[in-house]
């Protein structure tokens, strides 16, 4: 199975750290990993390509996460790396956008 | 359906000013206004006067805080008077905020609350602007800024005293909102006509006016020093419908408060024929407006984001990551 090419999986973490405002670095590895240093945490996400449901592995301070997909990914990294971070979960409203 | 509308600007900006002579023109009969004041005593609206088949409630404190069961209440109230004939009988609500308020929370009340929600459509956000001091207040008032970004019209007040609108504060309105047209108000009065039917959906058609709504030419050269910013992606290729869920999902779960207003008319790919509009205010979303047909030839996909701090290019690399996986797992195995 294919995964998000490593230069969008890059650009996608990149560009969260300045959306976060998060101080930190992004950093390719080889093998299409992924190192991220910021707030005393070292990052490292490599895909997985064994297995067929968790796309990717998510290390952090070299305890290994797997992740679902690149926005299960993103919560990952934003949660070690942003101690303000409270999820919003999106709230589909009862109110007709247009009338009925 | 009855428009509801929400009249916005910092404080002196000129919308109480603008409100009363609208209210004397016949184009505002019918009009229901809800004033909300800052503070204990309200003194907005003895400075209202409204013709005979208009009227006004007044609302002290502020709705964009703690008063927002009192909007919902106040605006239940009102239809039922209404339904009861003992109010004149309005087809438009207007709700002016304090000059203090953050406009997105109310916009969010008059779309989550189902009960009021089955019989009132938002017509739009109008926001105020004093063309003498309007440029220090933005550069001032991080409110301000949000009253103007989330805006439908912007309203340029006191032309007649400031001579002519500054290229400054132009500049600064557009690298907030340049979706948004620039109405002129000399002495408070302003042209009616359209000014509060700027919603989706246009209660004097009866109709959808998609276009006008999106303001999508949204473009042009956006300042590194506001933390504000407007923008539009187009995307020519259609959207599958998982990928936008996903998108407004991850959207609503980083973003936050931080997604002013999202705004988009979106090609999904199981329905060609039939585009969806959505709309969102912070991690607030209607469900999905399916179109019967597409308004014009266009058929690409055009979002408005109106947020802050959230580059746009973290958008558009968001949505083509998951884009991506998402097809990587429609391919069989």
């Amino acid at each position: 199975m294919t995964k998000v090419p490593a230069d969008l999986a890059y650009e996608l973490l990149a560009q969260s750290l300045v959306a976060w405002c998060v101080a930190g670095s992004v950093q390719r590895a080889g093998n299409g990993a992924i190192v991220i240093e910021g707030c005393c945490k070292n990052i490292r996400i490599d895909p997985a390509p064994q297995d067929p449901i968790f796309r990717w592995m998510v290390t952090i301070d070299a305890r290994k996460r797997k992740a679902i997909s690149i926005v299960s990914v993103l919560r990952q990294v934003r949660e070690a790396l942003d101690p303000a971070y409270a999820a919003s979960r999106v709230r589909v409203v009862v109110a007709p956008l247009v009338p009925s | 359906m009855i428009s509801v509308s929400i009249l916005t600007g910092f404080l002196g900006s000129g919308k109480t000013t603008m409100l009363g002579h609208l209210l004397r023109e016949p184009e505002f009969s019918r009009t229901a206004v809800i004033i909300n004041e800052f503070g204990e005593i309200g003194l907005d609206h003895e400075l209202v006067e409204a013709s005979d088949d208009s009227f006004i409630e007044l609302k002290t404190g502020c709705l964009c805080c703690k008063s927002r069961a009192d909007l919902v209440q106040t605006l239940q109230d009102l239809l039922q008077r209404r339904d009861a004939g003992s109010c004149p009988q309005f087809d438009r609500i207007v709700i002016e905020t304090s000059g203090l308020a953050d406009p997105a929370p109310i916009l969010q009340t008059l779309m989550t609350d189902g009960e009021i929600a089955r019989r009132l459509v938002l017509g739009g956000v109008v926001t105020t602007v004093d063309a003498m001091i309007g440029a220090d207040t933005l550069g001032r008032e991080g409110i301000s800024q949000k009253q103007v970004a989330v805006a439908d019209r912007i309203v340029l007040t006191k032309i007649d005293l400031a001579g002519a609108a500054e290229p400054a504060l132009l500049r600064r309105l557009a690298e907030l909102n340049a979706g948004a047209p620039v109405l002129i108000a000399e002495h408070g009065r302003v042209e009616p006509e359209g000014l509060f039917d700027a919603g989706l959906y246009d209660p004097r058609t009866k109709s959808l006016d998609v276009n006008s709504w999106l303001a999508s030419d949204v473009h042009g050269p956006v300042h590194h020093d506001t933390e504000i910013k407007a923008y539009a992606i187009v995307l020519a290729d259609p959207i599958p419908a998982v990928v936008l869920t996903l998108f407004l999902e991850a959207l609503a779960e980083h973003c936050g408060t931080d997604l002013l207003r999202l705004k988009g008319i979106i090609h999904i790919a199981e329905s060609p024929e039939r585009p969806a509009v959505i709309h969102g205010v912070q991690h607030v979303f209607h469900a999905p407006a399916w179109l019967e047909r597409w308004p014009s030839d266009e058929r690409r996909s055009r979002i408005v984001f109106i947020t802050r701090r959230i580059p746009r290019r973290w958008v558009e690399v968001l949505l083509d990551a998951i884009a991506w996986e998402v097809a990587q797992v429609s391919v069989p195995l």
